[in-house]
């Protein structure tokens, strides 16, 4: 399989700080990784790095073909095969929800309303929103307002989606939905997936691999199952007793 | 003292013409004033992520030169007073041109000066308030325009605009009323606007109580039209 995502050698600073130290990572197609981690360990940095919301410091990114820092005016390129989901939802807040789906499909893809539309109208579907497409976001409960930002992700066509913390945000009976939307869209579209989330049970029976990451640095790696069970850094060993208690 | 109803009906038509005049400059100026408003108001955020991706290449350098000349305008006009702002557009420019341009003939009506005043006082007021409204929007919404694909200027026109726009209206009908107000100051350059009527009418009848007492009352009506103009913007605007 080759890979569709490429870091070599990777560092980001914000002004003087390095937050990841010499990353190599590499995401092959239709693999879906989780990547856990304490707070401030640069999960965030890392993803964020793929679609260039953050610039990288030092090293080379390569997603798909084309090269950062090389490339760099080629960034919307990569960022229309690269979808992203945030903790925070961020849907436009002055669309309807299918005006926030079709919003990708338009504008960044240049298609007319009467063919935006029914892609848009298709994907609330399947996450389960139909019936809110007219609703603002404003109207709809978290666990909705994710559900139709992951729609809006998708909906540019995009070859890898990046979820950041996507459940964080959630009161806990919300997170089930939004975890079994993401659990559809692996299995069934086979996409390629790179998720920062703490839920270890969607971890394990989704991700083809876990990465723990720890002061801006790949700490361990593996298949979740094995990387749970049988921990080798003292770092990981803690960490998942801290995770399985909550 | 007594007070002449008469008085007030038989000036009426001079201050309607002059009051014509102060929506004539006031409107124009306003307008003008806005583009120059969002031009240097965003140009003042050139290149920062307020509005997306940072530059590279040569944006670097022009963005940083867009900021420095945007921050000029702005506090230079919000520095010095509008009276001199006025005075010197209408006395001393054409002084300047035709010195550096050898122009013998040129020189500035006092209304294109007024207009022009107007425009770019307001402009730097109103800069203030679009680079506010702008800064304020949620980092998260442009990120997430961003992670889209989209160019640039889709952001600013689909997501940062609409969404920085509601938070403009109340700050924007406020320099509008100041806006309209200031007209009053060409009285010194002598445009034929509602204060310079009032002065004029008052010079020949001496009543001084009935004339401003109307002018007062029409400033109002004016300014209440502006108020609720943009009162009626902002109801029509879908609530979030
Ligand atoms: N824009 C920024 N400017 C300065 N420092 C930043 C910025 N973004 C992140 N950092 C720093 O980089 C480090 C990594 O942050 P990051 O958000 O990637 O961590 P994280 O693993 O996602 O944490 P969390 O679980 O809390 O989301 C932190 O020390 C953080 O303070
Ligand atoms: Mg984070």
């Amino acid at each position: 399989m080759s890979n569709i995502i490429e870091m070599k050698n990777i560092c980001k600073s914000f002004g003087r700080t390095e937050v990841l130290h010499n990353i190599d990572f590499a995401v092959a197609e239709g693999e879906v990784v989780v990547i856990i981690g304490p707070s401030g360990s640069g999960k965030s940095t890392l993803i964020r790095c793929i679609n260039c919301l953050e610039m990288i410091s030092s090293g080379e990114l390569i997603v798909d073909t084309i090269r950062i820092p090389a490339e760099q005016s080629r960034i919307r390129q990569i960022r229309l095969e690269v979808g992203m989901v945030f903790q925070q939802f961020n849907l436009f807040p002055h669309m309807s929800a299918l005006e926030n789906v079709a919003f990708g499909p338009r504008k960044a893809r240049g298609m007319k309303v009467s063919e935006a539309e029914p892609v848009a109208l298709d994907l609330l579907d399947k996450v389960g929103l139909a019936d809110f497409k007219d609703k603002l976001p404003g109207q709809l409960s978290g666990g909705q307002q994710q559900r139709v930002a992951i729609a809006r992700a998708l909906a540019v066509n995009p070859r890898v989606m990046l979820f950041d913390e996507p459940t964080s945000a959630l009161d806990p009976e919300m997170i089930g939905e939004v975890l079994d939307v993401m659990k559809n869209i692996a299995k069934d579209s086979g996409m390629t997936m790179v998720v920062v989330t703490h839920e270890m049970g969607f971890a394990s029976q989704v991700g083809d691999r876990l990465i723990f990451m720890d002061d801006g640095r790949i700490i361990e790696e593996g298949k979740p199952g094995e990387v749970m069970k049988n921990p080798t850094s003292d770092r990981l060993k803690d960490f998942l007793s801290h995770v399985k208690h909550h | 003292m007594d007070f002449e109803f008469s008085v007030i009906v038989e000036s009426l038509p001079m201050l309607f013409e002059g009051a014509k005049l102060t929506w004539v400059i006031t409107l124009a100026g306003i307008g003008g004033g806005m583009v120059i408003g969002i031009l240097a108001g965003l140009g003042r955020i050139a290149g920062t992520p307020y509005l997306g991706d940072e530059p590279h290449g040569i944006f670097i350098p022009v963005s940083v030169l867009t900021r420095y000349l945007s921050a000029g305008f702005v506090e230079g006009i919000r520095g010095t007073p509008i009276i001199v702002q006025a005075m010197f557009l209408y006395f001393a420019f054409p002084m300047l041109v035709r010195a550096l341009f050898t122009i013998d003939q040129f020189r500035m009506e006092a209304l294109t000066a007024a207009v022009i005043t107007i425009m770019i006082n307001a402009g730097a007021y109103i800069a203030e308030i679009v680079r506010g409204s702008v800064i304020s929007v949620h980092k998260g919404l442009i990120e997430a325009g961003l992670s889209l694909g989209i160019s640039r200027f889709q952001l600013i026109a689909h997501v940062i605009g609409p969404i920085a726009i509601r938070r403009m209206i109340p700050p924007l009908g406020n320099q509008f009323i100041i806006s309209l107000k200031d007209t009053s100051l060409f009285i010194v350059i002598g445009v034929g606007e509602l204060t310079r009527q009032g002065q004029e009418i008052m010079a020949s009848n001496f009543r001084a109580l009935e004339i401003w007492l109307t002018v007062a009352i029409i400033y109002l009506l004016m300014t209440s039209v502006l108020a609720m103009t943009l009162r009626h913007f902002e109801r029509k605007m879908k609530i979030f």
